[in-house]
């Protein structure tokens, strides 16, 4: 099996107790020993690269110890050595369930340590892709969660509603998945109005079928329910103690939704509602995201329906590139595009903490500026980490097999967690 | 503050500092707000006093630790490390970091007793930075290799490190070797003859002033951000709404640049498409 | 060799070996020989190695080994759109049974002797496919203390598919030239 690669063992203590119960063992006295075995780093139901180290007594789990930093890739001391808009990619590549969430948080600390003035459709803009992303982070999340408790079909119905995510993301910004679409000060470029209209439609005939679709088949499904009704309860309290956030928090009771409480963008504008779950276990966190994919369908619509015309970026041009057509007939322009594609633009000392709502919870990015043209500090708040973290207590006293569920409802991925 | 970043309820920010003043029994260097943000330096010995105070005193109210944060500062000496814990209150909807600086071997009293996420975030600062925590009774490496040498997140850390990893077939597994690039990582260094100049110049006063945003300036974020509001709320300094406007006077007549070329006038709807039959750049 | 009758597939590559071009023309004369052949004798007789190699290339089961970014594009070549298992290549969760590694995304030195492990444990003919800028030679993250430089340093390489990431239609062609490579390099013990 692949899950116990590693070390299928038992401990070598657990091993020499086990020897030295054989010999003055009687008939009736049975020694069970704790079992620990390894999950991952190599399992399909670990969403990545997660390696924990499981403490069993027969199939119930007494302890857990995730080992996470298998995809530990450097990313904030490479962030170090580039400059600011060179290290945006990375930001896409930490989350890649939901890139454009992580490029926001990025851009308003900058744009916060500029107090760089964003034009209004490009926070529109910002705020409708951001929605999209929230779409398609769930459809992952959700199909994959159902799938590791059992069901198959609504995975396969709700990529194909991911499908057309990256297909939107390709238009608007030519990459399927890693789109750097967000910039400093705006976003990368206008999109096409047929791309509006094409979502729009979507939004209106095709997102709510084959999605209403695939979740009445687990939602009120009786074998689900018994999956993850009062599975990995956790209480309000404890929710807040182990830092939760996003829909992880909402699902405990905690109406707590950061596009709601620190509007950023334009999501003041916005109507919508933040769904809060009652009893904090599995079955109310993948509700929650349920119901935030019908709110994000309803930002994104209100988005298409007030998005003024105008700039899509700032027109300062000390940061923002000017567009090709200005460079071929100003001298001017073509100095300030040469300066930002070489050099990039200087940000004041200063720091900040600045957290944002992406799918998973509250992504947080402190940034420290040491007046250069690199950050000095980019410290990334990861969602998964407090989550993961609360692994081990959520899971304590439940079967093996119910540590899929809590895993899958805890929407974890490692490019973001291990960094 | 014109950046759309999240709006929480900056504008308590003074009453926060006065009642953060008034609940931190001791050990509070200093406090102010930075950049709409409040820091406060705490000294590393009263660091729990403080932090309880922040999340037990009726007013202040800071439930949740978000983030720890290690920043390292070689050129301050052995006090080179500061961690950065950043609170959040779901009640009041405000946020603060408090910040203590700690050497290599001066440990941090931890503060998993009073929020138990702190255990991962206190060993991914001990294995990025090598501080260390008193009394997080799991301080292990979290990130790194298993067996790593060195504190990545230093700044005297190389961007690559010293060693790499093949599988080696004469031993039969993956084996660390030093490390050997084939091409260097190239960093550039940008700072202008023009700037670092020791001697003052007739005109250098200007400098004071804030420049225009994304311009080397010595100014700190705070104190732009403070210009802007002075300036007026809606319009970003130096920015108009016509970029490289065309100076009034000097038409091609008067420059001498002769005629305009016949397809200017076309202008296409789309800025970004320049009028003509192809070209490669088209 | 023989086969027996029922819906069996044809060995249709037997002709892009011979004519060498790679690119295979269905030929209805072939094809209408075989099917004649077929229900006249009721079996087919073809080399062991012609067998093997077609059963090889239609039957590539692989190893999900999802590590980063592209494991999201591998999962989405399997999806209904693009539908990989039309190929006869299915995700295999245990390497024991898998004949092909998707080694999908950056390899960190923490993983790789997992890695290696994994592609230990599978049986032979096995097939490896570096999916993506990271795992052909660390991409973005070259530079990085922690990453491993390229996964040929760990286990050998087949096929190199570029990108970050590879779109799903690049691991697919991926997959066909692995399929090409098996065809042309056939052997029984590879």
């Amino acid at each position: 099996m692949t899950d116990t690669v590693l070390n299928d063992r038992m401990d070598p203590a657990t091993e020499r107790l086990a020897e030295m119960g054989q010999g003055n063992r009687t008939e009736d006295e049975v020694a069970i020993q704790n079992y620990t075995i390894n999950f991952g780093p190599q399992h399909p139901a670990a969403h990545g690269v997660l390696r924990l180290v499981m403490e069993l007594d027969g199939e119930i789990v007494e302890r857990i110890d995730p080992h996470v930093g298998l995809l530990h890739r450097g990313t904030e001391k490479l962030i170090e050595y580039k400059t600011y808009q060179q290290a945006i990619p990375y930001f896409d590549r930490l989350d890649y369930c939901s890139p454009m969430c992580m490029e926001h948080t990025f851009v308003l600390a900058i744009e916060k340590l500029l107090d760089l003035e964003v034009p209004l459709r490009a926070q529109y803009l910002r705020v409708f892709f951001a929605e999209l992303t929230r779409i398609k982070n769930h459809m992952l999340n959700l199909g994959s969660h159902v799938m590791d408790v059992g069901a198959m079909t609504p995975n396969l119905w709700l990529f194909e509603l991911r499908e057309d995510c990256m297909n939107f993301y390709e238009r608007a910004s030519g990459a399927r998945m890693h789109a750097n679409y967000f910039r400093v000060g705006g976003v990368h470029q206008d999109v096409p109005l047929k791309l509006l209209t094409d979502i729009a439609d979507w939004l209106d005939n095709r997102l709510p079928v084959l999605f209403e679709d695939a979740i009445s088949l687990v939602a009120d499904n009786r074998i689900f329910k018994q999956r993850n009704v009062d599975i990995g309860v956790v209480s309000r309290d404890d929710a807040i103690r182990w830092g939760f956030s996003g829909p992880m928090i909402r699902a405990a009771g905690i109406p707590w939704d950061l596009r709601k409480q620190q509007p950023y963008d334009v999501y003041a504008k916005m109507d919508f509602e933040v769904p809060v779950g009652t009893r904090g276990d599995c079955y109310d966190r993948f509700m929650v995201r349920v119901e935030e994919v019908r709110q994000s369908a309803r930002i994104m619509k209100q988005c298409l329906a007030e998005m003024p015309e105008g700039p899509i970026a700032s027109l300062d041009r000390k940061v923002v590139p000017p567009h090709r057509g200005e460079m071929k007939q100003s001298m001017e322009a073509l100095i300030h595009h040469f300066k930002l594609f070489t050099e990039g633009f200087h940000v004041p000392a200063g720091e900040v903490y600045v957290a944002t709502e992406s799918p998973k919870g509250e992504f947080g990015v402190y940034l420290v500026s040491d007046g250069s043209n690199k950050p000095y500090r980019c410290k990334i708040r990861p969602t998964a980490f407090s989550h993961l973290q609360a692994m081990d207590f959520m899971s304590r006293g439940h079967m093996l097999a119910d540590t899929t569920a809590i895993l899958g409802a805890m929407d974890i991925v490692f490019g973001e967690c291990d960094r | 503050m014109r950046a759309p970043a999240p709006a929480w309820a900056a504008h308590l920010n003074d009453a926060t500092l006065d009642a953060a003043r008034a609940a931190i029994p001791q050990g509070l260097i200093d406090a102010f707000a930075h950049v709409g943000e409040i820091q406060l330096h705490v000294h590393r010995d009263h660091l729990i006093a403080a932090l309880t105070a922040l999340r037990d005193t009726p007013g202040l109210e800071y439930q949740q630790l978000m983030d720890i944060a290690g920043v390292d500062y070689p050129d301050r000496g052995a006090e080179r490390f500061e961690v950065v814990y950043c609170l959040l209150s779901l009640t009041r909807n405000h946020r603060l970091h408090v910040h203590v600086t700690a050497s290599e071997d001066t440990p941090v009293p931890s503060v998993t007793e009073m929020w138990p996420v702190a255990g991962w975030y206190e060993r991914e600062v001990y294995d990025m930075y090598g501080v260390l925590f008193a009394g997080n009774r799991d301080l292990r490496r979290i990130l790194t290799d298993y067996g790593f040498r060195g504190h990545p997140q230093r700044k005297d850390f190389p961007l690559s490190g010293y060693v790499e990893m093949r599988y080696s077939e004469e031993v039969k597994r993956v084996v660390y070797e030093p490390v050997k690039l084939a091409q260097d990582f190239r960093t550039f260094d940008f700072t202008s003859p023009w700037e670092g100049a020791e001697y003052v110049l007739p005109g250098d006063e200007k400098g004071a002033l804030p420049e225009a945003k994304g311009a080397p300036t010595p100014l700190s974020a705070d104190q732009v951000q403070k210009a802007g509001v002075a300036q007026s709320p809606t319009q970003a300094a130096g920015a108009s709404s016509e970029p490289y406007a065309k100076d009034q006077a000097s038409g091609t007549a008067d420059t001498g640049a002769g005629k305009p070329h016949p397809h200017i006038g076309e202008k296409p709807a789309d800025r970004d498409v320049i009028p003509g039959k192809g070209g490669q750049n088209q | 060799m023989t086969m027996h009758s029922g819906p069996v597939e044809l060995p249709r590559d037997a002709r892009a070996i011979s004519s060498g071009t790679g690119l295979v023309q269905p030929d209805p004369g072939f094809f209408h020989d075989l099917n004649g052949e077929l229900t006249d004798k009721g079996f087919l007789v073809t080399s062991t190695e012609e067998l093997f190699q077609w059963a090889r290339t239609g039957s590539l089961w692989w190893m999900t080994f999802g590590l980063a970014c592209c494991a999201v594009e591998m999962i989405h070549v399997n999806m209904p759109r693009y539908d990989l298992e039309r190929f006869g290549a299915a995700p295999r969760a245990s390497p024991r049974q898998s004949d092909v590694m998707i080694v999908a995304g950056t390899l960190c030195n923490k993983m790789a002797p997992a890695l290696r492990r994994v592609y230990d444990q599978m049986s032979e003919p096995k097939y490896v496919i570096s999916m993506g800028s990271c795992a052909n030679g660390g991409g973005y993250y070259h530079y990085s203390y922690s990453v491993v430089r390229g996964c040929d340093r760990v286990v050998p390489v087949d096929i190199y598919v570029p990108g970050c990431p590879p779109t799903a239609e690049a691991l697919l062609y991926g997959i066909m030239q692995l399929q090409r490579k098996i065809r042309r390099s056939g052997s029984i013990e590879r």
